[in-house]
């Protein structure tokens, strides 16, 4: 039988976030809590990304001297894959990007018409 | 050659430096943004020449000194240049036609656009999935910031959707991407494309996920009201940018992700592709909104799009000429019409007549709906006959109808748009402030149409055949537009007698006479238009624009230049019916009855392309699949020309309301194209060995009815047009009766109707018009006593109802005694009853014609009306003279027309000695009776002369009526309701239940648009909500079931 | 024979039918004064009237097209009989009728109806353009179950030509097509009805309500025209169901007497009932006359 590993368990966790996430975008009425559901989604999709490329036992893709002594001259075998970890960076500042436009948005919506109930904004339709 | 990575270079350099040189202006950055994307185009435009030519390779680039997986790299092929120009072209055209409104929002505004176009262009070169990622949110980001940056708060929520959707897509694909590296350790496209994702557990998952984004991001029907709210909300300039490049961009993606994801997904992207064409048509026709209609437009068109995409494999080598044609048309004619959509500030449709203050911008805006619809010469013309003979031939017959009907709901509100545009009234909305920095751009995709129309047609091999040479002309009427109508009008006449005499000696017999017909009838419909001053703006390019298309079918060799042809005819016919006073909606449901007839005719000629080599089109003889089925379409496509009974409720409001001198043109002569179809069709049918019998009895019936119906229905008629019109429903059903009999006389009979109808219709309706030019009213009870006043138009009206009539001597009766004889021999004895009943009621209708309008009483406000004009006289009397040779000589037309129909019908022919002509059953000699009639009369009429010679003309009131001479002409003249006493007979028959039933049709379409397109309800939720279903549902079709 | 000999038959017959014709609307207006109680006008009026008519010189006209309208009219009545054969088995008598077949006699018809249409159209009197509408509409009605009649009887001899119907009913009274075909036969004896034009089928001249429908405007020499014309019309219509319901005529004997029956055939159902309005005879001949015309049909389709 396979173990629970932490990598599992932050899978399950980056998951459980991005399920919450998208509850929150289809059910919450204001604006704010929208945008603060996308941003719980993104959260929970950049911990799915970091935990996929998780291995136990390995340290963080960060060549210093502890890797270099612990590893001899094999680094790449002592840590986790490095790839997803560069992803995730990307995708938490393009998170940012969108969530700060949104927040614009919601800002604009609001002065337009004094309300962030998103029921109120559906004068283009059929 | 300057590489590719120059594209993103330029586009980021100079967006960091526009941070730097805000200093120096707005002006100043805009220009600089502009030149940036002209360095960009230029760059795209080099790659493509080369790669095209073939002096370039499709060439890798390497980012940051690396190669993959190390690095990111760039892709620039032949596909991906294509792509690229086409985005930075409109990125160019667009920065230039909002020069002002991104100016106005501030120097970031003008950065962020840049950076949008910029996105785009990676989107296409990238191999690199997560790159993919990332500018895809670059993208929207940058959408959403040009639209955030707008003043006006109107298009905000339209925004915040947008990005919210864009969000959860891109977010899904990151998901994908981010398994997809998990399982294969690579995220290089061309990697993924070696090794295959599915035999990977979980692998078919990711496939789905990354599907599923690339497809959300093409607005899928009907998770797509955020796409279509932002095409109603945002600033035209941006829906250009949206609807052309980054469908364009995002179209690419998929293509891409669908190069890994597996032939199995194919399917899956056509079926969803015709779900959103069809769907997204289907609600476009309640659209009252331009821009929102615009953007249902532009959603059915990706979705035809992924269609072609889904097929690729299936259409093989033909993808990218299908696919390329398709697209350049759509990015071309949508950006321009949201172009002048930001010009024409018209929000309601019908607001649109506006433009015609703007006279250039109607043809524009003509030029795009055209070539949108897929009319020829334009590109999607090609690629959807392409599309449909390789979807029929590989036995998709279903999505071939899909497709169609698709196409035909589109039609429906684009060309309601342009009637409206036309025609509905303008005079209370003021005329748009137009800056020549807007109109360029539009000027330039339309230009860029024509360029790709005559490009696509040259690189098609069966297109190269089609014959330019009229079409030119009539490019070149219309360059001329501005010159007098004597000029134009002699011009046209010249061009078209030149041009018979060049095409006349390659037509065989049968074609001639249709040519005679279309062309020499032309040239005297023509003759009348001299009457008119001034310029008569359009008339004379659209008239040729019939008159080319007339001619094209006739000289077609194969199935395509006639096709071609029939399309250039129809758009030709629809914009001549156009022009009349009150023919905005007649020219819709004509222009409805055409397309569904020409989509009729372009699915059989699919069928019978199919086992065929070429496109030749004699192939409809020898039809191996679906024979009966190609033969019906066919025979349904041809009938919405000739108004049978069903399809005819377009004709008498088209033909009625039509200006003078088209009446004839669209009647005397178009119909007889319809005609013509159908003599192609029923000869290669009678040489087929295909069981078309039943075919031939329903068609006789159909004609039959026709006749009746179309003579009793012009029997209640008022108006002396309409009148004429509803005759000519009746003398088409002749027709089709006659050919239906596939015999030697019926066809005889046919062919010498045919003749004869456009003889005698050409003079009432040019005479009748050119009376109605005179008194200004169609309504016969308005008229009367015209006879003194007219004299040359009563002789004129005389003889063409004696001939229409087929009273012995004059040339109709040559028809009727044919008739006769064919019935009999053939055995069709009801249907032949039904049409000499339909005969009789001629008489009612034309007497009605003649005795309301000439006899009777003269009205006060018609004393000093002079006569009718002499360039209407010209041809009127020539043709008289046509119907008087033909009456004293009929063997002069009857024999060569027997010796031409001999070689298809052996048998059962008109035997001629001298001027007698005999069948097995009857005898009858024109030329005698005629001698004999003329001699007669001539000696009554001399004893009566004698006997009265000292009469004289008495006043109009010297009659005695109830009792004393009456004084008003309205209270004498019996023409209104004249036929009160039969209409109560006969009145169940005259209910117009085909009128209703298509009312009923309309309606339902409409209300169940009307009600359908209310999901999307406007809420953003919703909207979500409408994406997650989407994908629940996709993944339960593909991967569940 | 040559063609003047010709001529000089033509004219012959066209004289002895001109006068029969006469003589049978004289009998017939007797016969109606007679049913209405009165003693009516002797036998020899239509002759006085028509002396009086042509003797008379007209000095009005409403114009070319009134003018014309008797042209027509006796062109269409005699060109009818020139194109009919009169009598059977006599190349004298069949006229010109080598020109063409029934179809032209039955569209040749419409000729003068046409002309007079137009003519009493250009004189400007309402009742001339209201007796042309009913009278058109009630043509148009006629058509229909006579169109029917004569295609079954044209199925049942497979032939257009009159003579060839006249000769194959020929040797004994059975061979008639009345008696050899008698659901077209009766079809076209109701259709005749009308085509004869006397009550119930009368309102197109309507004689006591409209005076006289069409003719109203027409005067003298005109008129003198216009009742030649229909004393011809009567008598070659009854020759046209003669020959091809009652086996034609081989002498003058003959045709005398079988137009005569044919002729009072209608006289006497006119006498006996009231007149139809327009909307009445139109549908009376949709009803039974079209069920008999179809079932005639039938007979051959199967």
């Amino acid at each position: 039988m396979e173990y629970i590993t932490l990598g599992h368990m932050s899978l399950l966790l980056g998951i459980s976030l991005t399920v919450i996430g998208f509850w929150g975008i289809l059910t919450q009425k204001n604006i704010i809590k929208i945008i603060l559901s996308f941003t719980i989604a993104d959260a929970g999709v950049n911990i799915v990304i970091v935990s996929l490329g998780y291995v136990v036992g390995k340290t963080a893709p960060i060549i210093d001297n502890a890797v270099v002594q612990e590893a001899g001259r094999n680094v790449s075998a002592s840590v986790v894959d490095p790839i997803p970890q560069a992803l995730v960076l990307t995708s938490i500042v393009i998170g940012f990007g969108v969530t700060a436009l949104m927040l614009a948005f919601a800002m604009k919506m609001f002065t337009a018409k004094k309300t962030l109930d998103i029921n109120q904004f559906n004068e283009l339709k059929w | 050659m300057v590489t590719p990575i120059y594209i993103v270079a330029t586009g980021l350099g100079v967006g960091f430096a526009i941070g730097i040189l805000k200093k120096f202006g707005k002006n100043f950055t805009g220009a600089l943004v502009l030149a940036a994307l002209a360095f960009m185009t230029f760059i795209s435009f080099q790659w493509f020449y080369g790669l095209h030519y073939g002096s370039e390779v499709a060439t890798y680039v390497y980012t940051a000194g690396f190669k993959p997986p190390f690095s990111i790299n760039l892709l620039m092929g032949q596909y991906e240049s294509i792509a690229s120009l086409m985005i930075n072209a409109i990125g160019l055209l667009g920065g230039i036609y909002m020069f002002n409104s991104l100016k106005a929002r501030g120097s970031d505004a003008q950065v962020v656009y840049l950076i949008l176009i910029m996105a785009m262009n990676v989107l296409v070169m990238t191999r690199d999935i997560f790159n993919l990622f990332v500018f895809l949110e670059i993208v929207s980001i940058a959408i959403a910031g040009v639209i955030l940056l707008e003043k006006s708060d109107r298009s905000m929520s339209a925004g915040f959707k947008y990005i919210l959707a864009s969000g959860i897509i891109s977010t899904i694909l990151l998901l994908g991407i981010v398994f997809a590296y998990y399982l294969t350790g690579t995220l290089n496209i061309d990697d993924f494309v070696g090794i295959s994702l599915n035999t990977y557990k979980g692998g078919g998952l990711v496939i789905f996920l990354m599907m599923m984004a690339a497809i959300l991001e093409l607005k899928p029907f009907p998770a797509n009201g955020w796409g279509l709210d932002l095409y109603e909300g945002a600033d035209p300039g941006i829906s250009a940018i949206i609807s052309g490049a980054s469908a364009t961009a995002s179209l690419f993606v998929l293509y891409k992700i669908m190069a890994f994801a597996g032939a199995e997904w194919n399917y899956y992207v056509a079926l969803i592709g015709i779900i959103t064409f069809v769907g997204s048509n289907f609600f476009g026709i309640v659209q009252e909104n331009t821009r929102r209609m615009l953007g249902y437009s532009s959603i059915g068109q990706i979705g035809l799009l992924m269609v072609v995409l889904g097929f690729k494999d299936v259409l093989g080598d033909s993808t990218p000429f299908i696919l390329f044609g398709l697209l350049i048309s759509h990015y071309l004619a949508k950006a321009g019409l949201f172009w002048l959509s930001g010009i024409i500030k018209a929000k309601d449709l019908k607001e649109w007549s506006v433009i015609r203050k703007h006279p250039y911008f109607l043809f524009l805006m003509g030029t795009f709906v055209f070539a949108l619809i897929g009319f020829p010469p334009f590109p999607s013309f090609f690629s959807k006959f392409n599309f449909v003979l390789l979807l029929t031939e590989t036995g998709n017959i279903a999505w071939v109808i899909a497709i169609l009907a698709g196409s035909m709901l589109e039609a429906i509100y684009l060309f309601r748009w342009f009637g409206y545009a036309v025609k509905s009234e303008n005079s209370h909305i003021e005329k748009n402030k137009v800056c020549l920095h807007k109109s360029i751009p539009i000027w330039i995709m339309a230009l860029a149409l024509y360029g790709f129309s005559y490009y696509t047609s040259l690189s098609n091999p069966w297109s190269i055949a089609i014959n330019f040479i009229p079409l030119a002309f009539v490019a070149l009427l219309f360059v001329l537009d501005f010159l007098p109508v004597y000029i134009k009008n002699s011009l046209s006449i010249l061009g078209m007698a030149y041009y018979f005499y060049l095409v006349y000696p390659q037509l065989d017999n049968m074609r001639l006479i249709f040519e005679v017909i279309f062309i020499v009838g032309g040239i005297l419909t023509l003759i009348a238009g001299f009457a008119y001053k001034g310029t008569r703006p359009g008339f004379h390019a659209v008239a040729l624009l019939m008159f080319a298309g007339l001619t094209a079918i006739i000289e077609a060799k194969t199935t395509l230049e006639f096709f071609f042809g029939w399309e250039l005819m129809t758009a030709g016919s629809y914009f001549l019916i156009i022009r009349g006073k009150r023919s905005m909606t007649h020219a819709l449901s004509y222009m409805m009855f055409s397309i569904g007839g020409a989509y009729a005719l372009l699915a059989a000629f699919g069928i019978s392309n199919v086992g065929q080599i070429n496109l030749d089109l004699n192939q409809i003889g020898h039809i191996s699949y679906l024979s009966t089925w190609a033969y019906a379409l066919l025979i349904l496509g041809f009938l919405t020309k000739t108004a049978s009974v069903g399809l005819h409720i377009w004709l008498p409001g088209a033909h009625g309301e039509a200006e003078s001198d088209v009446s004839p043109m669209v009647s005397a002569i178009l119909l007889k194209a319809g005609v013509f179809g159908l003599v192609l069709t029923l000869i290669a049918m009678n040489g087929s060995d295909s069981q078309w019998s039943n075919l031939a009895y329903a068609l006789g019936w159909l004609g039959a009815i026709t006749a009746l119906s179309g003579n009793l229905m012009a029997v209640f008629q008022e108006d002396a047009k309409r009148l004429l019109a509803y005759s000519s429903i009746g003398q088409l059903g002749y027709i089709v009766f006659a050919l239906a009999m596939m015999t030697h006389l019926g066809w005889l009979t046919a062919f010498t109707y045919s003749i004869n109808h456009f003889m005698y219709k050409a003079i009432l309706f040019l005479t009748i018009g050119a009376v109605v030019l005179r008194v200004g009213t169609h309504d016969m009870y308005k008229m009367g006593g015209l006879i003194a006043r007219m004299p040359m138009a009563f002789i004129a009206v005389l003889i063409g109802i004696i001939a229409l009539s087929g009273v012995p001597p004059l040339s109709g009766f040559a028809g009727k005694w044919l008739f006769y004889n064919a019935v009999m021999e053939k055995g069709w004895y009801f249907q032949g009853i039904i049409i000499f009943f339909s005969g009789g009621l001629a008489f009612l209708y034309l007497w009605r014609l003649i005795h309301t309008i000439f006899l009777g009483q003269l009205k006060d406000n018609h004393r000093n009306v002079k006569d009718i004009s002499i360039w209407f006289a010209i041809p009127v009397y020539i043709l008289i003279g046509g119907i008087m040779v033909f009456s004293v000589r009929p063997d002069w037309v009857l024999q060569p027309l027997g010796n031409m129909l001999s070689p298809f019908f052996p048998t059962g022919q008109l035997n001629w000695d001298h001027s007698y002509a005999y069948t097995t059953l009857g005898y009858w000699s024109g030329t005698n009776v005629f001698i004999t009639i003329v001699i007669l009369f001539l000696i009554v009429f001399g004893i009566l002369a004698l006997s009265t010679r000292k009469a004289h003309k008495l006043k109009q009131f010297d009659i005695t009526y109830s009792g004393e001479k009456p004084f008003r002409p309205e209270t004498t003249h019996v023409a209104w309701n004249v036929f009160a006493g039969f209409y109560k007979a006969v009145w169940p028959a005259t209910i117009p239940l085909v009128a209703k039933f298509w009312d009923y049709v309309t309606d339902f379409f409409h209300d169940g648009a009307g009600f359908t397109r209310r999901i999307y309800s406007g809420n953003g939720q919703a909207y979500m909500m409408h994406i997650l279903y989407f994908i629940i549902i996709t993944y339960i079709v593909i991967i569940g079931g | 024979m040559s063609i003047y000999y010709k001529l000089g038959y033509t004219l012959l017959g066209l004289l002895i039918v001109l006068n029969w014709g006469m003589l049978m609307s004289a009998i017939f207006r007797k016969i109606v004064a007679r049913v209405g109680g009165r003693y009516g006008i002797p036998y020899y009026q239509p002759w006085i009237d028509l002396i009086k008519n042509l003797g008379i010189r007209t000095t009005l006209s409403h114009g070319i097209m009134f003018y014309l309208g008797p042209v027509f009219r006796f062109t269409g009545a005699v060109g009818l009989f020139l194109f009919m054969p009169v009598l059977f088995g006599n190349e004298a008598w069949a006229n010109f009728s080598f020109q063409g077949d029934l179809v032209l006699i039955l569209y040749f018809q419409l000729f003068g109806m046409l002309g007079m249409a137009l003519g009493a159209g250009e004189g400007g009197h309402p009742h001339s353009a209201i007796g042309i509408s009913r009278g058109l509409a009630q043509h148009a009605a006629i058509e229909l179950p006579m169109t029917m009649g004569i295609i079954a009887l044209a199925i049942q001899y497979q032939t257009l030509s009159i003579s060839d119907i006249v000769a194959a009913q020929q040797g004994s009274v059975l061979n008639w097509s009345i008696f050899t075909n008698p659901i077209a036969g009766v079809t076209i004896l109701l259709a005749a009805l009308g085509a004869m034009g006397h009550s119930p089928f009368n309102l197109v001249k309507a004689p006591n309500e409209i005076p006289i429908g069409p003719p109203t405007e027409y005067h003298s020499t005109f008129l003198g025209i216009l009742m030649s014309s229909g004393a011809i019309l009567h008598v070659m219509e009854a020759v046209l169901f003669m020959n091809l319901l009652f086996g034609g005529a081989s002498n003058w004997f003959e045709m005398i007497l079988k137009t005569f029956l044919i002729y009072f055939y209608s006289v006497f159902v006119g006498v006996v009932y009231p007149r139809f309005r327009i909307e009445q005879s139109v549908a009376w001949f949709f009803k039974i006359p079209l069920l008999l015309g179809i079932i005639a049909i039938l007979m051959y389709s199967f």
